[in-house]
């Protein structure tokens, strides 16, 4: 709605909105919802609609229904087709200003962008990044290579060359004061990375149709998706691509070294909701007021953070050491999501088995398996329910990392039919993209048509 | 194609459509495959149906998804390949799907695993396992019927939570009183709005249906000139311009069609610059006064008419 007066100067008078609303209030069209067959136009007629493949009668007919229909309207908005939608603002140059904020946004909301972005332009961004690496260094060393200027190509190598140790520490067994060590360094990764992020951003707008602004962007992505599958190999490339001492190939390379730390920030984080909540909101802050050059604010953020860091565990309890040993144990278990796919995360129950995929389902993984066979999930962010045949179920806070077996029971009497299906009660905003609050109540649901509630995370169960 | 002119669409249009569709794949007989169109015709040329020319009959058959309709119509009647052929299209686009319509990562899973159960049959109605999918008709494509059918299913749902949510709450905020007012609930004393009310309507029904589909969809839903220009397959600066022509066009015609009611051009012009809403909002709190919990509720809405009021 902001952006309505921006594009149209034309403004029709307020009782022409009054009117409208008054034609197609909710008040109108929800009665007729309750025959939903005779009122609306069937889902067939509305996809022939916005596939424009309806004779004019017909097309005219539906028309009609939709100028006076909001949730008709509603459903066809709903259901254009994805790809288009990213790729329709940019197409013309007068809509890239609006088509930033439409891309940001969807970023926000889960990653359209960065899936539309993501696999296909890979080996294109790829090729861009090599040309852009051989040019850099032909223009910077037109003549010959190999001689005298090796020293300042590879000043930074060593400013990178630091938090190569990082990623190794972080998947070994340490010692405690190297484990404290090792906690320290996820908190400093988000604030790079988000220090990181309006720079790629700016020049993505301002430079918009230009080759070099894609693909790097394409290339963090590539890079973000190499640092989940294998963090040694990207210490390699980290150190690699600084030779060229470009500054396109630096920025990626901070952007690179910021990543595998980013990844640990995420699990560390992951453990409790409260720490992450904790570390985020004190980050991000400062991240947007950091404007120094990132090898030059790393010693200080680094004895920042690692009192935050360690502040914020004591707030919930733990010792960094458990919690790291925990994230390594987790970390061999399955890739954590990098942190701008965190919410892509999707759960499906198949033979018993509940699976999670990290790459909006494209890929399962096995997540639990029960001596009985589940049967049905509910999640909310990172909490997870699953519940199965007699009485399993078990509760994670942490999208899946660790499980917690709940076994719900009144005076004494537990929960032993099969559970078919549970349910997170929230409270919905007005906000139709399911801008929620946490779970106040979980309700399951049992075979023999029991229902059990529980309003405190499942510590105490009441029947009905 | 030949010509024919049985009741339903010629032997051998029939025959060809069949073999288009690959329905045999799918143990779909010629016979059951022909009895679906003869279906899908009477649902779509109700009025033509006895009098449609087999030719009428046959274009409108060959620009069905006839592949796709074979593949939901052996999905729904239980073949096996057919249902591994669905799944492996289209599981994954399901869940991507929901991803886009949600942008909610636990509410997708949830939406494309409801609809997917939906569309294998789970909820048997006497017995038989009764497919979504039967529902396909082949208008649009099978995707994006999916995109449609899960849209429709996310709105539901979303409704229908809303509406139990205010329905719980809606007794102590008040919120009842903002429903059950209608506009004639206050018709005293609102002569000039009236008259507003009625050349406005009138001006509106002047237009095409897709102007006000336009018109609805920008300015109520807030939609994107892209959106709206995918919706209607134009291009986003007909829907820029359409909608210039159509904010003006409207102007002009309530003017006229208030002078016509007896207004002077500068009485016509500052009615239309009053937010009758303001008006009539006022007027309504002084009607409700005595109730606190009733001018409760009315306070949030003119602060938001009033600012889009004002751009004006």
């Amino acid at each position: 709605m902001t952006e309505v007066p921006k594009i149209v100067p034309t403004i029709v008078p307020p009782i022409v909105y009054d009117r409208l609303r008054a034609a197609s209030s909710p008040e109108r069209a929800l009665p007729e919802r309750t025959g939903p067959e005779q009122a609306h136009p069937d889902a067939d007629l509305l996809t022939a609609f916005a596939e424009q493949s309806l004779s004019a009668t017909e097309r005219d007919g539906v028309l009609e229904h939709l100028a006076l229909c909001g949730n008709c309207r509603e459903v066809i908005a709903l259901a254009l087709p994805a790809a288009s939608i990213a790729a329709a603002p940019v197409a013309t140059e007068t809509e890239a200003v609006r088509a930033t904020p439409i891309l940001a946004k969807d970023e926000k909301r889960g990653g359209l962008a960065s899936r539309v972005f993501a696999w296909p332009s890979l080996p294109w961004a790829a090729l861009a990044a090599g040309v852009a690496v051989a040019a850099s260094v032909l223009l910077l060393h037109p003549g010959k290579l190999n001689q005298a200027t090796l020293p300042p190509a590879n000043r930074p190598v060593v400013t990178t060359a630091q938090p190569i140790p990082g990623p190794q520490i972080a998947s070994s067994p340490l010692p405690p004061p190297m484990a404290a060590a090792a906690t320290d360094q996820p908190a400093e990764a988000p604030r790079t990375e988000a220090r990181l992020k309006p720079e790629l951003r700016l020049s993505k707008k301002f430079k918009a149709g230009q080759v070099v602004t894609p693909s790097l962007q394409a290339e963090s992505e590539m890079l973000a998706e190499n640092k989940i599958a294998d963090n040694k190999k990207d210490s390699k490339e980290a150190g690699k691509v600084p030779t060229a001492s470009s500054a396109g190939a630096r920025l990626l390379d901070y952007n690179a070294s910021a990543i595998p730390r980013s990844n640990e920030a995420v699990e560390v984080t992951a453990e409790s909701p409260i720490v992450q909540a904790e570390v985020s909101s004190e980050d991000r802050p400062m991240a947007r007021n950091g404007a120094p050059a990132i090898a030059k604010a790393k010693p200080v953020p680094q004895a920042e953070t690692s009192q935050q860091q360690n502040t914020t565990s004591a707030t919930v309890g733990e010792l960094p050491l458990q919690s790291r040993n925990r994230v390594s144990m987790a970390k061999a278990a399955a890739p954590p999501p990098s942190p701008t796919r965190a919410r892509a995360v999707t759960w499906t129950v198949t033979a018993g088995v509940l699976q999670r995929s990290l790459d909006s389902g494209q890929s399962w993984q096995n997540a639990l398996r029960s001596d009985h066979p589940l049967l049905c999930y509910a999640s909310h962010d990172e909490d997870v329910w699953t519940g199965g045949q007699a009485g399993t179920l078990f509760h994670s806070g942490n999208s899946g990392i660790t499980w917690v077996q709940v076994q719900p029971s009144i005076k004494g009497q537990a929960l032993s039919s099969d559970i078919t299906h549970i349910d997170l009660r929230e409270d919905l905003r007005e906000d139709v993209r399911g801008d929620v609050r946490g779970p106040a109540e979980i309700v399951v649901s049992t075979s023999n048509n029991e229902i059990w509630r529980s309003a405190d995370g499942g510590k105490t169960w009441e029947k009905k | 194609m030949p010509k024919s002119a049985q009741s339903g669409p010629g032997a051998d249009i029939a025959a060809a459509l069949y073999a288009r569709s690959g329905a045999a794949a799918y143990g779909v007989s010629a016979e059951q495959f022909a009895a679906i169109l003869d279906e899908i015709l009477r649902k779509y040329l109700p009025q033509t149906s006895a009098r449609a020319s087999a030719e009428q009959k046959a274009d409108f058959c060959a620009g069905l998804r006839l592949e796709e309709l074979a593949l939901a119509c052996a999905c729904a009647a239980g073949n096996e390949r057919a249902w591994q052929d669905f799944v492996s299209r289209y599981r994954q686009k399901l869940h991507s799907m929901a991803l886009h319509i949600t942008r909610d990562g636990a509410h997708a899973a949830e939406l494309a695993d409801s609809l997917f159960a939906d569309l294998y049959g789970v909820n048997a109605r006497d017995g038989v396992r009764s497919s979504k999918l039967a529902s396909y008709t082949g208008r649009g494509s099978l995707e994006g019927w999916l995109r449609t059918v899960m849209a429709q299913e996310f709105i539901n749902r979303y409704r229908k939570q809303k509406r139990t949510v205010s329905l719980e709450e809606q007794t102590e905020e008040g919120v009842q009183f903002v429903a059950a007012v209608p506009e004639p609930a206050c018709t005293s004393g609102r002569t000039s709005d009236q008259r507003l009310e009625a050349a406005t309507d009138e001006a509106l029904a002047e237009l095409s249906s897709e102007d006000r589909f336009t018109l609805a969809s920008y300015y109520l839903d807030g939609r994107t000139l892209a959106e709206i220009a995918r919706t209607l397959g134009l291009h986003e600066s007909s829907v820029s311009r359409r909608l210039d022509r159509l904010a003006t066009g409207l102007r002009k015609r309530i003017l006229a069609g208030l002078r016509t009611q007896g207004l002077s051009h500068a009485q016509a012009s500052e009615a239309l610059e009053t937010d009758v809403r303001d008006l009539r909002l006022n007027l309504r709190s002084r009607l409700t006064q005595d109730s606190g919990a009733k001018t409760f509720p009315e306070g949030k809405v003119p602060a938001q008419d009033a600012g889009e009021g004002s751009h004006d």
